[in-house]
């Protein structure tokens, strides 16, 4: 992968050359055989992995600002498309899945770079390489996070959704700085040379096959008509209590049995409290919706319950103002939950009490829990105990 | 105009790595930043210097033929995906729906069809290349 292209530039102080005695093992040429570790076939995978890493980048910017939007963003989130949030996150997991044997086939073809002589040779190049350190570090630690997250396996002492988010801009910064530094390069093996290389082709071959491999026995989870090649993945959409998948249980949360004298409590200008039996008094409407897990899986399901909408105006809420809405569980991240006014005045937004016909089991937030329109799993809350206006 | 767009896209670059690290320092539940690093280092010292070199090894002196090295490359990648599943579906999470299915049998039955078709792939090219040479002569 000869650098011809790159030129010496006046700001570009050149490093002194390492004395020969040090040039050993893979160090010396010619440790590397295959004729694969080349640009055109480099430039190949980059694509496919710079388009997965880029796709994972937008998705899990946007599944961020959906969970903790910031202020001047929090009136503008949209609650449709109805299944937008199953999409972009369902595209999130697939294409990091994907990127697991595009990343791996990329960094064999550019393995013997690692040992390229002079190790720097100059200071512009010595950064370039420190950029690419970043990009790999952080790629390859953020699909290890990444997969073992959906199997809720956190091996390592950081927490994981913080972490995941801030290695994504490193990553994404790597990718935007080593794609400037190979500019020249990239472009003169953007298209295919002729005669072709069978061996290369062979290989992409077989990357292509292990990425498709792992997208079809996994992605059903997400996808319903590939749910019968769901083979490895974490979830099944079809199995869990009521025929749903449950991401925090009961038993996690602490709210197996719910109190005895539970009632929802409704603050706002004409507070109220409503019990169960009041609640299944009033008119009860049915959603279809999914449950979309940050997870990557989700599932859809038939609720049926009270509209937020009109608990609000039972309880004089003006017309633009949200909700808090606050669960019975001791503590946990997702205990109190902020939902914009556009989502709570949504028809399809409701407190529900059944799932596909069934009164919710404690595991799908018995008494009541929130479903509502394009938004993250961890915001459908579960066992709610009282609503407030905001 | 292409020097501009290399320049502005170095500098973003630039830019995001630098909003990163400045948030990995700076976020509030990441009390120890130099685990992340800790982690980051060991990623890409268990990649370059053990990870690599072995598949180095195993292509250029065990697998043979471009249909073992493919087959090997498919296996790798359902492996990666599939082993973490099987380690943890043995452990008692107290979610039945998490982790539902028999990993084990799931993995080994999908590298077993991959082999076969890798096979059968093998087969169909021997075969063209023989009825191939017939025509020649």
């Amino acid at each position: 992968m000869d650098d011809k292209t790159s030129r010496r530039r006046p700001y570009d102080l050149p490093l002194p050359l390492p004395p020969d005695a040090l040039r050993r093992g893979p160090l010396r040429e010619g440790t590397f055989p295959s004729s694969l570790h080349e640009p055109r076939t480099a430039v190949v995978l980059g694509r496919w992995l710079g388009a997965a890493l880029l796709t994972c980048f937008l998705t899990g910017l946007l599944s961020h600002l959906l969970q903790q939007p910031p202020t001047w963003l929090r009136d503008h989130l949209p609650s449709r498309p109805v299944d937008g949030y199953r999409v972009s996150q369902g595209l999130h997991v697939v294409s990091g899945t994907a990127a697991i044997p595009l990343l791996g086939a990329k960094l064999w073809t550019v393995y013997p770079r690692l040992f390229e002589w002079p190790p720097a040779r100059s200071v512009a190049h010595a950064l370039e390489r420190l950029g690419i350190a970043v990009l790999v570090a952080s790629m390859l630690l953020e699909v290890f996070t990444g997969l073992l997250n959906t199997l809720q396996w956190y091996p390592w002492p950081f927490p994981f959704r913080q972490t995941h988010f801030w290695l994504g801009w490193l990553a994404t910064g790597g990718l935007l700085l080593h794609v400037a530094a190979k500019a020249p390069l990239i472009a003169a093996h953007w298209r295919r040379p002729r005669p072709g290389l069978a061996q290369r082709r062979a290989f992409l071959t077989a990357v292509t096959t292990a990425a498709a491999a792992v997208t079809l026995t996994t992605a059903g989870q997400s996808v319903p008509w590939l749910r019968r090649l769901d083979l490895l993945a974490p979830r099944r959409p079809d199995l869990g209590p009521q025929g749903l998948p449950v991401n925090r249980t009961a038993a996690q949360a602490g709210t197996t049995t719910a109190p005895a004298d539970w009632r929802l409590r409704v603050d706002g200008p004409r507070p109220l409290e409503l019990t169960m039996d009041q609640l299944l008094q009033l008119p009860q409407y049915n959603s279809e919706l999914p449950i979309s897990c940050v997870e990557g899986w989700s599932a859809s399901a038939h609720w049926s319950g009270v509209r937020i909408t009109e608990l609000l105006d039972l309880a004089g809420a003006p017309n633009g103002a949200g909700v808090r809405v606050t669960s019975l569980e001791a503590d946990g991240p997702y205990r109190v939950m902020d939902m914009p006014a556009h989502y709570a005045r949504h028809p399809l937004t409701l407190l529900a009490l059944r799932v596909n016909g069934q009164v919710l089991t404690p595991d799908h937030g018995y008494p009541a829990r929130i479903i509502a329109p394009n938004r993250p799993g961890v915001l459908q809350t579960k066992w709610v105990s009282r609503l407030e206006v905001l | 105009m292409a020097r501009l767009l290399r320049t502005t896209t170095a500098l973003a670059g630039a830019a995001l790595i630098g909003y990163g690290i400045y948030g990995l320092l700076h976020d509030p539940y990441i009390t120890d930043p130099l685990d992340v690093l800790v982690w980051a280092v060991g990623g890409l010292l268990w990649h370059d210097a053990l990870w690599a070199p072995l598949v180095c090894l195993v292509g250029a002196y065990l697998a043979r033929g471009p249909v073992l090295r493919g087959w090997l490359i498919v296996a790798a990648a359902l492996m990666a995906v599939g082993l973490p599943a099987v380690l943890r579906s043995g452990e008692d999470h107290g979610n039945s729906s998490l982790l539902p299915l028999d990993y084990l049998r799931n993995l080994l039955v999908v590298l077993a069809a991959s082999a076969v078709l890798a096979l059968s792939a093998a087969g169909i090219r021997r075969w063209l290349r023989r009825h191939h040479r017939h025509r020649v002569e």
